[in-house]
């Protein structure tokens, strides 16, 4: 007898599939999975964003025309994907969804996929070491998924599958900070 | 005649209340002190009136039969005069008559009224010899009673002065208790204050430290930041990208 969690996994692995079927080709295969990220990252950032998707009193269209005005400029096939999602209620799915897209992705690409996030964009020396280093760590080949975030004031972080590596100046300022003021108060 | 006229006039109590009624001839004076006006108090009043009556009776006849005795057996006056000791002899013809009529009344005092009037005072007699003792007793019992009180008052006295005594030192005991009681809870109200207050200061040192810290890291955040280039932001990646360790280890 399928438990929930089973049955939530099967469901989202079900999803994930769908959409990796609707991409064209490797790059719209990260295209998807980017975009996929961006909007799991506004929905779950947005309260009333993702109370009005969940909304069941509004028409599923009234839903997925807000889905659609929201993340205008995604791939449409991602939109009608979310569109089914919103109208079978079942946006909750969304970061295992996320999750299982990542791993079939992978599966489909044959490639590990690495989420980098830098202030500048890489150039290919640095892509190159990036690749070297993690296609030993990881058993494959490494494909980088990359981010510009000024936030984090230098240095890098990766992260994959939900391990994550901290190699930004914001975060070393942060331990700095914290070490500073544990001694003081020491 | 003289005599004669001063019998007559003898006093029959006229004119005096019932309580002052005193039987003509009869003095008293061989009876116990007050007896008299006892016997005026204490003798019923028709007893009174009865021997009061007897005696004006007799005073009254006595002038009669004196009358009598001088119309029958009177002296000449000459012979009064020539001889003067005549005078100093009873003359029988008033003496005996006035003699039966004592005598009658004596028979009758003694006949009718002694023995009540005896009776009465030995009555009182011990009537007041009652009351005596009954007094005597009751000084006695009140000198005793009296006594009593005070000793009960000395020892009522003494138990106040010890109550207050008592009193006293019990509440110099609560106050020192109560004096002792605040000191200590002022000396824990002021540990407890300087407890917070130490706290307090080191609370606030922390969150100054923990500005300065915030503020400083900010600043240097801002300035790194800002001040570096691309290719410096690309050394610095390659340089964490070389000392950053795998994914297995995070």
């Amino acid at each position: 007898m399928p438990t929930d969690r089973t049955q939530t996994r099967k469901a989202s692995e079900v999803y994930a599939e769908v959409l990796l079927q609707a991409a064209q080709g490797p790059d719209a295969i990260l295209a998807l999975s980017e975009q996929l990220g961006q909007a799991l990252g506004t929905i779950v950032g947005s309260i009333e964003l993702r109370a009005a998707l969940s909304d069941a009193s509004l028409p599923a269209e009234a839903r997925q025309q807000i889905a659609a005005e929201v993340f205008a400029g995604f791939d449409a096939a991602l939109l009608a994907w979310l569109g089914v999602l919103i109208e079978r209620g079942d946006l909750g799915l969304l970061p295992r969804i996320n999750e299982a897209y990542l791993y079939a992705a992978e599966e489909a690409l044959g490639a590990v996929i690495i989420d980098v996030t830098t202030v500048v964009p890489l150039d290919d020396q640095l892509r190159q070491q990036l690749k070297q280093k993690y296609a030993a760590q990881l058993g494959g080949e490494v494909i980088l998924r990359e981010h510009i975030d000024d936030s984090i004031v230098g240095g890098i972080v990766m992260s994959t599958h939900g391990r994550r590596i901290d190699a930004s100046i914001v975060s070393q300022l942060q331990n700095a900070r914290a070490t500073l003021t544990q001694q003081q108060a020491g | 005649m003289k005599r004669n006229s001063e019998a007559r006039e003898a006093p029959i109590n006229a004119g005096m209340p019932d309580s002052e009624l005193i039987c003509p001839g009869r003095s008293g004076a061989n009876w116990p002190e007050g007896g008299r006006a006892m016997i005026n108090r204490r003798l019923p009043k028709a007893l009174r009136l009865a021997a009061c009556g007897l005696a004006g009776v007799f005073a009254a006849i006595s002038p009669v039969l004196v009358f009598a005795t001088e119309a029958t057996e009177s002296v000449p006056l000459e012979e009064n005069e020539a001889n003067p000791l005549t005078l100093l002899i009873p003359n029988p013809g008033e003496f005996i008559p006035m003699l039966v009529g004592f005598i009658v009344l004596w028979v009758l005092l003694a006949k009718f009224a002694w023995p009540t009037i005896t009776g009465m005072l030995d009555k009182r007699v011990e009537t007041i010899k009652g009351s005596l003792e009954q007094a005597e007793n009751a000084k006695t019992e009140s000198e005793r009673l009296l006594a009593e009180h005070k000793a009960q008052l000395d020892e009522a006295k003494k138990q106040s002065a010890q109550i207050i005594a008592d009193a006293k030192t019990a509440a110099e005991l609560v106050r020192a208790e109560i004096t002792a009681k605040a000191q200590e809870e002022a000396q824990a109200m002021l540990a407890k204050a300087s407890a917070a207050i130490e706290a307090e200061k080191k609370a606030a040192i922390a969150e100054l430290q923990g500005s300065v810290a915030s503020l400083s890291v900010a600043v240097a955040g801002r300035v790194i930041g800002t001040q570096l280039s691309e290719a410096e932001h690309r050394s610095i990646i390659e340089r964490y990208l070389v000392e950053a360790g795998s994914f297995d280890a995070n």
